[in-house]
């Protein structure tokens, strides 16, 4: 006997399509015009793919396990961002190295995160919070107030606008699937992918079967922070400008999109798919606020609420009694 | 005759290190601010200091219980705008009462939401209480959406120049919080607080009624944080939604270097008060040091850092020894 | 006073394994039940049922005749039944004084604990067992400070603090010394003249004849047989608890000393120390099955996890003439050790992933970037064959498997890597009867086909069928080698008590 069960990822896309037939009925949605309703949609995609790539770094720490997360995720953006911003100046042909500096300082501050976490035992959510102090504070010392750059045109043209004149298709929309398939490649058909799930799941099992648990779960903290300064590369690359509070707004509701997208908040499962379709759905909910016109303080409360519902949903743990 | 090793010392004596890095932080900050100890500057900086401690004594209850609270953020901003809304600059005195107990009722229900959670449906209490914070922060700002407001002036010059018998009037918060604790903890309630923490199944299979040690741990982590929210409006003296969002890694840090593990079963309220205090002092230190203003926060943000590593370190090169 | 407990067809399930399926008991005052049954047999289970630890899926439980119903651990107590665990239950940090009253601290005004009469009321106890301690212990000792002996000795303390009606001894032998015993059954006698029923779980024979009145035998969660202890001999228990259609008449090769001695060694072992082993040496040929026997606790595990790399160690390990000192699991698995651990679901499987995964987890690094993944399956397809897997697809779980089947998918990880030295850690425990004969049929062949393996079994018949030689380990040390003729019962029993001389190494 088979309970026949939808995985959270297909809940997900569900829930999302459903909400956005919904938000049709509002007295300013889209009513019956479809070409209007489609431009909607495209938008929403296109606003998802940031809080997407953010929350791809967090989808690998959560799965790593052990309380996994990265607080630190918010600052690194804004961190990034200026640093591309600063680098790039303006200058096409700075980008692929703002690029690289971009992800090499978020795969820096997440190394140091694993350091921490691993050797020297702090835990996930003290040790990221305590960077993302750190980061801050260095934000504050290379902002000095305001940062003069600019960004390049070749970025606005690949990130913010259509891929070709006549496909009404973003080009970050573009990038976010190639992204995806990234993902899903590094998590379903790379050793360290399957080494990641499986610290996730049991740190002794993992260790006794021969995988290095310490490295994994550093690697893991590493590339969560990668992932999130190729993100601070993309925000800005669709701002255009850049502010101190940039990367934080992002930080809950990455999170809450791992947890939409089905993956385990205790460790050893999820999928990256799943946190694409939880972007997607968490951007359509704080779009729906906002043509409703409600406040950020109605947006932060449905947002807490969300999670909270979501984790009594799957996150249960094992009672005492059996 | 086993050996004396620190880790051995500090499971003994959780607030060694904190007691330590507490005279190293007094003899420095002396230093630099020569009239630390004369009773002015003693009372400004304790009556700063006041809302860290008091929300550190409340985490410290969750986590000895093994568990965390990060919504205390949101309750001090919650009880803040409460206040500042509700009382306002013009208020009479009754009306600030009448509103403290109010905000003392509404820590309390925040506290008891928590526990609703995670003890009683056994969600994380990691993610739990991030959701919970961002839900209660969201509701500060619904409440009060810009700074403003306040309290009447009376309480907040109360709150200031209060020093019976010259002392001041922190000091006897912390003689009453160091009393009740030692009744507390001489008590059934108290040994079960540290047999939960310890090993909860072992605790449920000897009865201790360990679904409600846990809630209560929240309850007393909600109401602490609504002492805190009152003392740092006496201290403000008006009103902003984001008041408590900086304070809640703080209060943890101050746990965790007052000596009580993450992981339960040990510590005191002792250490926290004086983790608290360093944290305050370490504030006080970059404050005449003369730093420049913009590397103020990255001197301060390495600083926790190092002090939330430097346990994990020495126990790092003691069992490289060993 | 009088009382009487009876347990009537209790089944509980943990998930989808059935644990108990008919269990039975019956015990009155001045009565000792010794409930006997082989690993895995639910024992423990039923222990937990009696004490209201676990939820009952059916069945009765009668007190004094009337049925009862524990909601939870404090519900069974208020009713004066009292359990010593088998798994402690006491806080780590926590003093000796602090644990034996948790929860029925004596208070004064206020409420506050009264520190006096706890003190007080502790030393009484402690002096039941006085003169069998190593250390010195006082009331605020901190539990997690004591040997494994004594913390066995509060949690015996904390069960019969509060004077209970009923008492249930889980394994409480098990990690005494033989003074300790002998002091605990002086207690259960004046416990039995007292008039309370005493529940002893255990399958030390030597132990049930001398201490119980009665016995109840489970096999495989049914109650199979009981009566009076008076009316059975130790071999009629025996039959008892193991199944008819035994497993172990299945036919070995007989062991040629001399051809054996001729083959090279594999695996030579030199004043191995680790916290619990206190100087092991030995040696092991190619396709040698080295048994490791000995009551449980003694070492072995640690042994066989310091050989894998698991634990630091002292001493020296020659590996196929090379000289090797594994750090880590993954060095040793590279040279072709392979290791099956005791606690399958702990230390054994990925429980949420797939079987794939946990069939391929040691050896990912072998299928490149990107993964091959077919063939990748059909390796593990091919394995799974092998072992006979029942499964319904390789993406399905680990979790949907029965224990026997979870066991074959932990072994085939390593097969697929085809390790020369094998560490078996008690992998039949938990196992049903018929995957234990495909297991013994499996671990004969890889010896025939000039692997070698060490295997440690809490069973001693599984010792004796398997095994060429058997080490049996006490207290950290090899007691004795049993070979040959030697190799029987007896010498095996009474080498694991450490009661034995001969053979010592």
């Amino acid at each position: 006997m088979k309970k026949f069960r939808i995985s959270p990822p297909v809940a997900a896309i569900i829930l999302a399509v459903v909400l956005f037939l919904l938000s049709g009925l509002l007295p300013n949605g889209y009513g019956s015009d479809v070409d209007v309703a489609i431009s909607q949609a495209t938008n929403i995609v296109r606003l998802a793919v940031f809080l997407g790539v953010i929350a791809a770094g967090q989808t690998l720490v959560i799965i790593s396990g052990y309380e996994g997360i990265d607080l630190s995720a918010g600052s690194v953006v804004t961190l990034t961002a200026i640093l591309t911003y600063v680098i790039v100046s303006g200058e096409n042909a700075m980008v692929i190295p703002a690029l690289l500096v971009a992800i090499a300082v978020g795969a820096l501050v997440g190394f140091i995160n694993g350091l921490g976490i691993t050797f020297l035992k702090i835990s996930p959510l003290v040790m990221t919070l305590g960077m993302s102090g750190v980061v801050t504070g260095a934000i504050i010392v290379i902002n000095h107030g305001n940062v003069s750059g600019k960004i390049a045109p070749i970025m606005t043209r690949v990130i913010a606008r259509p891929v070709a004149p006549n496909i009404p298709i973003p080009g970050a929309v573009v990038i976010w699937l190639l992204f995806g398939l990234f993902m899903w490649a590094l998590l379903e058909r790379t050793t360290f992918g399957k080494n990641l799930f499986a610290i996730g799941t049991n740190r002794v099992t993992a260790k006794l079967s021969g995988v290095n648990v310490t490295w994994t779960n550093i690697g893991a903290y590493a590339l969560a922070g990668a992932l999130t300064g190729f993100g601070g590369f993309l925000v800005v690359g669709n701002t255009g400008v850049v502010f101190i509070a940039l990367g934080q707004p992002f930080l809950f509701p990455a999170i809450a999109a791992v947890a939409v997208g089905g993956t385990l908040l205790s460790g050893g499962k999820g999928s990256y798919w799943g946190t694409m379709a939880g972007a997607i759905v968490l951007t359509l909910i704080t779009s729906l606020l906002t043509t409703m016109q409600m406040g950020e303080s109605v947006r932060r409360m449905v947002l807490g609420a969300t999670l909270l519902a979501l984790i009594s949903l799957y996150g249960r743990q094992k009672s005492f009694r059996q | 005759m086993k050996k004396i090793t620190w880790n051995s010392l500090t499971t003994r004596n959780p607030a060694l290190f904190a007691a330590i890095l507490l005279v190293l932080v007094i003899v420095i900050n002396a230093i630099v601010q020569p009239n630390l100890l004369a009773i002015d500057t003693l009372n400004g900086n304790m009556r700063v200091f006041l809302p860290l401690i008091l929300l550190a004594v409340g985490q410290t209850f969750v986590m000895i219980c093994g568990g965390i609270d990060i919504s205390v953020g949101g309750i001090v901003s919650i009880v803040n705008t409460i206040l500042a809304t509700q009382v306002g600059l013009n208020g009479s005195i009754e009306q600030l009462w009448k509103f403290v107990l109010i905000s003392l009722v509404a820590g309390l229900l925040a506290g008891a939401i928590n526990g609703f959670f995670i003890a009683i449906l056994r969600l994380q209490p990691i993610i739990t209480t991030y959701a919970t914070g961002f839900l209660y922060a969201g509701f500060a700002l619904f409440l009060l959406p810009n700074p403003g407001g306040g309290i009447p002036r009376a309480a907040a010059d109360a709150y200031r120049t209060t020093t019976p018998l010259g002392i001041p009037l922190a000091f006897y918060i912390i003689a009453v919080i160091l009393l009740l604790w030692w009744f507390l903890r001489s008590t059934k309630y108290g040994r079960y607080l540290y047999a939960v923490g310890g090993n909860a199944q072992a605790a449920y299979q000897t009865a201790v009624p360990v679904t409600w040690v846990i809630f209560s741990t929240y309850v007393i982590s909600g109401v602490m944080a609504a002492f805190a929210g009152i003392a740092i409006t006496l201290l403000s003296g008006s009103g902003n939604a984001e008041i408590g969002n900086a304070m809640t890694l703080t209060a943890i840090t101050a746990v965790v270097i007052g000596g009580t593990a993450l992981s339960g079963g040990v510590g005191g309220v002792a250490g926290p008060i004086m983790g608290a205090v360093t944290m305050g002092l370490i504030q006080n230190i970059i404050s005449f040091s003369n730093v420049n203003t913009w590397w103020e926060t990255l001197v301060k943000a390495s600083i926790i850092v190092v002090a939330l590593a430097a346990p994990g370190v020495i126990n790092l090169f003691g069992r490289r020894k060993s | 006073m009088n009382v009487s407990l009876s347990a009537r067809n209790i089944v509980k399930r943990y998930g989808g394994v059935v644990a108990l399926s008919d269990g039975n008991l019956d015990v009155q005052s001045g009565e000792v039940l010794a409930l006997i049954g082989a690993n895995g047999s639910g024992k423990s289970t039923l222990s937990k049922v009696i004490n209201g630890v676990v939820v009952l899926d059916g069945g009765q439980l009668l007190l004094n005749d009337k049925p009862v119903q524990f909601s939870s651990p404090q519900a069974a107590k208020e009713m004066g039944i009292s359990i010593v665990f088998q798994e402690l239950s006491l806080i780590p940090l926590m003093t000796i004084a602090d644990n034996i009253w948790l929860t029925r601290e004596p208070t004064k005004g206020l409420g506050l604990v009264d520190r006096k009469i706890i003190e007080k009321k502790t030393l009484e106890l402690l002096s039941l067992f006085e003169g069998t301690y190593e250390t010195v212990l006082s009331p605020d000792t901190v539990v997690a400070d004591l040997p494994p002996d004594e913390k066995q000795i509060v949690e015996i303390l904390k069960a019969i603090s509060f004077d209970p009606e009923v008492i249930i001894l889980d394994e409480a032998t098990a990690s005494l010394d033989s003074r300790q015993v002998q002091r605990l059954f002086e207690l259960v006698e004046t416990w039995k003249k007292a008039g309370k029923a005493i529940i002893f779980v255990s399958h030390r024979m030597e132990e049930i004849f001398r201490i119980a009145d009665k016995y109840t035998v489970l096999r495989n969660g049914f109650t199979v047989g009981s009566g009076e202890i008076k009316d059975v001999t130790e071999n009629d228990l025996v039959k008892l608890m193991i199944d008819k259609e035994s497993v172990l008449d299945f036919t070995r090769d007989t062991y040629d000393e001399e051809t054996m001695n001729q083959k090279p060694v594999c695996l030579e072992v030199n004043d191995l120390k680790t916290e619990v082993l206190a100087g092991v040496s030995f040696k092991v040929r190619e396709g040698e099955l080295l048994g490791l026997g000995g009551l449980q606790g003694q070492g072995q595990r640690e042994l066989l996890l310091a050989l894998f790399g698991d634990i630091p160690f002292k001493g020296e390990v020659r590996f196929l003439d090379e000289s090797v000192h594994f750090r880590h699991p993954r060095q040793a698995m590279k040279k072709g050790l392979a290791l099956v651990p005791g606690d399958r679901n702990r230390e054994g499987l990925l429980y949420i992933r797939s079987i794939l995964e946990n069939l391929l987890l040691p050896s990912w690094r072998k299928y490149g970037l990107p993964l091959k993944m077919k063939k990748s399956i059909s390796d593990a397809n091919q394995v799974a064959a092998s072992l006979n897997l029942k499964m319904a697809g390789l993406q399905e779980p680990v979790s949907s498997l029965s224990g026997g089947n979870a066991q074959k998918v932990v072994i085939g990880k390593w097969l697929m890597r085809s390790p020369q030295l094998l560490l078996l850690d008690d992998p039949t425990k938990g196992v049903d009867v018929g995957t234990k004969g495909e297991f013994y049929t499996l671990l004969t062949k890889l010896c025939a086909e000039g692997k070698t393996i060490l295997f440690y079994s809490s069973d001693d018949e599984e010792l004796l069928g398997l095994c060429d030689r058997v080490l049996v380990l006490h207290d950290g040390k090899i007691r004795s080698e049993l070979i040959g003729d030697d190799l029987n019962k007896e010498s095996l029993v009474s080498a694991s008590l450490g009661v034995t001389n001969g053979g010592e190494s």
